[in-house]
């Protein structure tokens, strides 16, 4: 398997648009990273350019140490698995999977040895002399891996493989991928816009927005503490809430409520006295309480947990906000509830990053 | 189990999944030497020999051969082994067809303009007897070695059901 270093990576296309800005990456052998963004954000750019389908415009990209940056895709040893499978629809799954290495001229019997265990691990004995078209969407995207792992490549890439599939295939194949990376110990970098995905499934999450990274860290990292406001709003379903707050004495003022801060929230807030922060609430980071009072929308009953969504304020006239409570709740429209923050947490408004205490 | 046995053991497994193109490939290079024999058996300038009912029942079979021939290609190319009679057939039909119509054509001639004309010269006949052959030859093979596997394959599955 392999290291991957990516030094300063930047894409411009030909008509000047820039895709990347300034990637840096050290990912370690038999790590699994997750690119994560919203559409645009040049995720996909960024795997394209390591698996050398995209030329890199500036910067460097190591393997194993050796400089690939201007190496021809066939040279790299990366194997990369599509969105769209990809398979070649007229042949069976087992010539799908030999294929590349009949390509190579390998001999016929090792290939038959590498296909046979590929479709071993990945539970497609069954279906090694189907078409395509026979199977299901989660099917084909395990032979478009098999395909992958027959060639035993260094590196591993995913462009949002599990994007095809309905909601009970995703997380099931997406279950599988893990105990693939698990079972292989492979080096992988996989692409999603999902952040159910990326949690699950990443030891780290690259996080980024319009070409730029805006974060890596652990999945847990970016959830606890999120770099920048672009960092919260994304990573979390439902996604936070913000609420401007004026910092005043020991007091967090909002138009619809005021919070009494705490010892450790008065230092963290002290240069921001008289400023305007941005106040994070996870959904989840509430429960029924008193720190302030919403007017009820609607709620959605999740079984352990209510949804609940609603405006701030008695009248209902303050911003949107949108509260996780335990239990089954049966609120109605129009209806107050009092709810309290069980975790803050605190953005500069003007720079959209954390306010954190230095370490 | 010695590296021999291994070894075979795993190019039996391979046919499993794989398709015997020997096989379809021989039948589709004899379809292609039997249309070398079809284009150029009337190519000679013999007034009208060859314009008798044989040159319809002619037609007729190499129509037939090219179509019996392609769907006993796909056939034995999935290992099926009902292809491989009717390629047997057709491999040695193409043996019976070298004594009929080019033979017969190579030992008449016709008088155009009060002057005796051979209806086939050496070189032509010499040429659609080699094509035939080919045709045959490959038809014959492909039936023997597609049967050969089959029997090998089937072999094989039936030891490991019994495993």
């Amino acid at each position: 398997m392999a290291e991957l270093s990516l030094q300063h990576l930047e894409k411009v296309y030909d008509n000047k648009v820039q895709a990347v800005y300034d990637f840096n990456l050290d990912v370690k052998d038999g790590e699994l990273i997750v690119l994560v963004g919203p559409s645009g954000c040049g995720k996909s750019t960024t795997l394209r350019m390591v698996a050398g389908l995209e030329d890199i415009t500036h910067g460097r990209m190591l393997l194993n140490g050796k400089d690939v940056t201007a190496a021809p895709a066939k040279d790299r040893d990366i194997a990369m698995v599509f969105q769209s499978y990809a398979l070649y629809g007229h042949m069976t799954v087992y010539e799908n999977m030999a294929f590349s290495l009949v390509l190579r001229k390998e001999d016929p019997n090792l290939i038959h040895k590498k296909v046979l265990a590929a479709a071993e691990i990945l539970g497609l004995m069954e279906q090694l002399n189907k078409k395509p078209s026979q199977l299901s969407g989660g099917q084909r995207q395990r032979v478009a891996m098999g395909r992958s792992i027959v060639r035993n490549p260094q590196l591993f890439l995913f462009d949002e493989p599990l994007s095809n599939l309905d909601a009970k295939l995703r997380s099931s194949t997406r279950r599988e991928i893990l105990l693939l990376h698990k079972r292989l110990n492979a080096t992988m970098l996989y692409v999603t816009h999902d952040q159910t995905e990326a949690l699950t499934l990443a030891d780290r999450i690259v996080c980024m927005s319009m070409g730029h990274v805006q974060q890596i860290g652990t999945p847990l990292e970016l959830y606890d503490t999120p770099a920048n406001l672009f960092v919260a709003s994304f990573i979390g379903l439902p996604p936070m809430n913000f609420i401007d707050v004026t910092v005043k004495g020991d007091q967090l003022v909002a138009a619809d409520f005021t919070l009494t801060m705490d010892a450790a929230e008065k230092k963290l807030l002290a240069p921001y006295q008289g400023r305007v922060v941005v106040l994070g609430v996870r959904p989840e980071g509430t429960c029924v309480g008193k720190d302030f009072e919403m007017k009820v929308q609607s709620n959605e009953n999740l079984g352990m947990n209510t949804l609940v969504y609603g405006h701030l304020g008695r009248d209902g006239k303050g911003e949107r906000i949108t509260c996780k409570l335990n239990g089954w709740c049966n609120y109605k429209n129009g209806d107050v509830v009092s709810i309290s923050i069980t975790k803050k947490y605190f953005f500069d408004k003007e720079t959209t990053a954390a306010i954190r205490m230095e370490e | 189990m010695t590296q021999t046995q291994e070894l075979q053991q795993v190019k039996c497994d391979r046919m499993r999944y794989t398709k015997d193109k020997f096989s379809a490939n021989l039948v589709l290079v004899a379809i292609v030497f039997d249309a070398l024999y079809f284009v150029s058996i009337y190519q000679s300038d013999v007034g009208s020999y060859y314009y008798t009912w044989l040159i319809g029942a002619s037609i007729i079979y190499n129509l037939l051969f090219m179509l019996l021939g392609f769907l006993a290609s796909e056939g034995v190319k999935s290992r099926k082994s009902t292809y491989t009679l009717p390629l047997l057939l057709l491999g040695v039909m193409q043996f019976v067809r070298m004594v009929y119509l080019p033979a017969k054509a190579h030992a008449a001639s016709v008088e155009i303009s009060g002057e005796t004309i051979a209806v086939m010269e050496d070189g032509q006949y010499i040429y659609v007897l080699v094509c035939l052959a080919i045709s045959g030859v490959c038809c014959l093979v492909a039936a023997v070695a597609s049967y050969l596997n089959n029997k090998k394959l089937a072999a094989y599955l039936a030891s490991i059901e019994k495993d």
